[in-house]
């Protein structure tokens, strides 16, 4: 267990908890976008094809939308999302037919080690709670949008209408109250589990190991099992068991807290450079004067 | 999306949201989560309860899927793109004018020409007015902008920004008050303290740009800084050079030459760690060139480059050349901070440079940098924060008078 760190509510007895979405026996019903959605009361954002030529409708992560099942049409037919008769008229014998083709994904806020949402927040509305879960305070949030750009996996988003930023809580209400989160709950096939951090991350490693044992060499988690120095922004609370390399799923293959990265030197070169100018400044006066 | 019904099913729109915790248990509650292993397949038929890994079998299969080169094809999106309008170039705009007036203030002083300090310190002030205002239409709730001063949070650039804001706006009022007032050495004093703090306010956009998952911005990282200053400095020092004419300082007077240097020099020095920099950038330069940001950086190197000629054959076409390349500086200094913000939102939304930049192969720079080996604020090492009673009752009476605030300003 990481040292925890950096945590604005603490309670003792409490320990980081995640979630493991094991993409090999998902369906792609959505029933988490649906339960996340009646829980949280997060406004429906429309139902459309918009994804090049995708059949997912829900379109991707944002403020009202924190948990989306991803569609992987690529998987198996060379490359190529299918192609969506116009007026929207989907051929569901060949849809049917074509199955085999997709890979599902349920898609949610990472809950970071290393966050970048939370080193950028400049009000402090979002917060490290003591699941070791990322959160942010509606109460607090002043809609800056610095979070948007600073997510490396483009999760947290502004609302239009609203003005505020929001995205997955990790259902911190229901944690308090001993209860798993909505998406866990209402996933039919256990694709989402949830539960104590370490307890999950042996749970996943056993399933790696099952299927590859089964002969599915491209199974692997993302997020979670990594070696020291390769972990993904210090290791994620909510990691994937994939089958396809993680750009298939919008995932980077390499993410790291932007902030936490680059503000050291980045501020280091720029000081150097205010410095610089200030001096150049003054030397141009200096020269001037000299001139004359 | 436009004709979505966004009425909240519960609570009341633009409240902050709240829960309260029932009273007595859910019916059929488990403690201690304990009702998240219920399902019959929970380690059993989905071959979860296998045998335990081999130790290192996962990460090896991790390391192999997330190496090597880049699947095609990629599907993204990846990152989002920032949600920032046309207020926050504006802002960088006028914000890079007052950093830049704040430099001249104190070489003005360090030449012993007090009367263009007073001027440039008068700029300074004149130009940072209206920064407060655009950052707070920017922002999607404006009436709980004292939130931004909830904090003091040293690494988020936007946070120290927005203190250095405070900060130099009070230094420059002061400055500004004490030049009215007749006390000099006390607008000396807080003239040269406000440069201190403008070199950070000139270049602290750049940084807060960096520190974000879009590949043109995160990857310029070194350079964002630096060439924000160089505009900075360069729109800085043409304004104060306009405002010192204006002012009826006379051509020849080393101050409007060395004004003139100052910001012909800043300008080239803009212009040569742009181009080094797009040099570099390799994949992540695309945005750089292309569309929308692509032709705001043309039209305003276009400009700058005329400001530069105009400089070159002043002399026979006489003192008004020098306010038009002014002029022209001005207006390609504020076309650049646009173009940047435009960069940014192409780049974050061009799915290919995000994924190589995860891949480690958007520059040449990429492929010698090992993942980890850059220096970090590592929060794994941070101890657990303590503001002790009296800054966390600040934070709360701040969130309070936000909420107050917004409550009161609501049509």
């Amino acid at each position: 267990m990481s040292a925890p760190t950096e945590i604005a509510i603490h309670h003792v007895d409490a320990g980081r908890m995640g979630f493991f979405t094991d993409t090999t026996v998902c369906i792609g019903c959505k029933a988490c976008e649906v339960a996340c959605k009646q829980w949280n009361d997060l406004p429906a954002d429309g139902s459309q094809f918009t994804r090049g030529g995708s059949y997912d409708h829900t379109g991707e992560l944002s403020a009202a939308t924190w948990r989306h099942v991803r569609f992987v049409e690529i998987a198996e037919n060379g490359g190529h999302l299918p192609q969506l008769p116009a007026g929207n008229e989907v051929d569901v014998d060949a849809a049917v037919a074509a199955m085999e083709n997709w890979v599902f994904m349920s898609d949610v806020c990472k809950h970071c080690t290393n966050a970048g949402c939370l080193d950028a927040c400049p009000t402090g509305a979002l917060i490290r709670t003591e699941f070791d879960t990322v959160v942010l305070q509606p109460d607090v949030c002043n809609g800056c949008g610095y979070c948007v750009p600073a997510c490396p996996f483009g999760v947290v988003d502004r609302d239009p209408r609203d003005g505020r930023a929001a995205k997955c809580t990790l259902c911190y209400d229901r944690l308090q109250d001993g209860l798993e989160p909505a998406c866990a709950k209402a996933c039919p096939t256990d694709s989402i589990q949830f539960g104590p951090y370490e307890e999950l991350v042996r749970t996943a490693e056993r399933r790696v190991s099952e299927l590859r044992r089964r002969g599915i060499e491209g199974a692997y988690l993302y997020g979670a099992g990594d070696a020291t120095g390769e972990q993904l922004a210090g290791g994620l609370g909510a990691f994937f068991l994939l089958t396809e390399p993680p750009e298939r799923y919008g995932l980077p293959a390499r993410a790291e807290s932007p902030v936490q990265e680059n503000v050291v030197p980045a501020t280091a070169a720029a000081v150097a450079a205010g410095v610089l100018a200030a001096a150049g400044a003054t030397a141009a006066f200096a020269l001037a004067r000299g001139r004359r | 999306m436009s004709e979505r019904d966004a009425t909240p099913a519960l609570g009341t729109r633009g409240e902050p949201a709240s829960w309260a915790r029932a009273g007595a248990d859910v019916a059929l509650q488990r403690t201690r989560w304990g009702d998240a292993a219920w399902s019959f397949l929970f380690g059993r038929d989905t071959g979860y309860a296998a045998a335990e890994a081999q130790p290192g079998e996962v990460a090896e299969a991790n390391r192999r899927m997330r190496s090597g080169p880049l699947p095609d094809p990629v599907e993204g999106p990846f990152v989002k793109a920032p949600v920032w309008t046309w207020e926050v170039p504006l802002y960088f705009w006028f914000g890079g004018v007052a950093a830049g007036s704040s430099f001249v203030g104190l070489a003005c002083d360090a030449a012993g020409d007090g009367r263009s300090a007073a001027v440039a310190r008068k700029v300074a002030l004149a130009a940072v007015l209206p920064c407060p205002p655009l950052l707070i239409v920017d922002l999607g709730r404006p009436a709980r902008f004292l939130n931004m001063l909830r904090i003091f949070k040293p690494r988020s650039p936007m946070n120290t920004g927005a203190w250095a804001l405070v900060a130099f706006s009070a230094l420059g009022a002061g400055a500004v008050a004490a030049d009215v007032a007749g006390r000099p050495r006390m607008a000396r004093a807080a003239g040269a303290a406000n440069a201190a703090i403008g070199g950070y306010l000139g270049s602290y956009t750049g940084i807060l740009l960096a520190a974000t998952a879009v590949p043109v911005w995160a990857r310029s990282r070194l350079f964002l800084g630096p060439i924000f200053v160089s505009t900075a400095t360069a729109s800085g020092a043409a304004a104060c050079r306009l405002a010192l004419v204006a002012a009826g300082v006379p051509a020849g007077h080393p101050t409007r030459t060395a004004l003139g240097n100052l910001e012909t020099g800043a300008m080239l020095c803009e212009l040569g760690l742009a181009q080094l920099n797009q040099r570099r950038l390799g994949r992540a330069a695309r945005p750089l060139h292309e569309g929308r940001a692509g032709r705001l950086f043309r039209a305003a190197e276009w400009m700058v480059g005329a400001g530069l000629a105009l400089r070159l054959v002043r002399r026979p076409l006489g003192p008004r050349v020098h306010h038009l390349a002014s002029t022209l500086y001005l207006a390609g200094g504020l076309a650049f901070r646009y173009a940047w913000i435009e960069a940014g939102k192409a780049s974050a939304r061009d799915d290919e440079a995000v994924a190589l930049m995860g891949r480690g192969a958007v520059t040449r720079g990429d492929a010698l940098r090992r993942p980890g080996e850059a220096r970090r604020l590592a929060s794994a090492a941070r101890r657990p924060r303590h503001n002790g009673r009296v800054g966390a009752a600040y934070a709360e009476t701040v969130r309070r008078v936000s909420l107050v605030v917004e409550r009161a300003l609501r049509p």
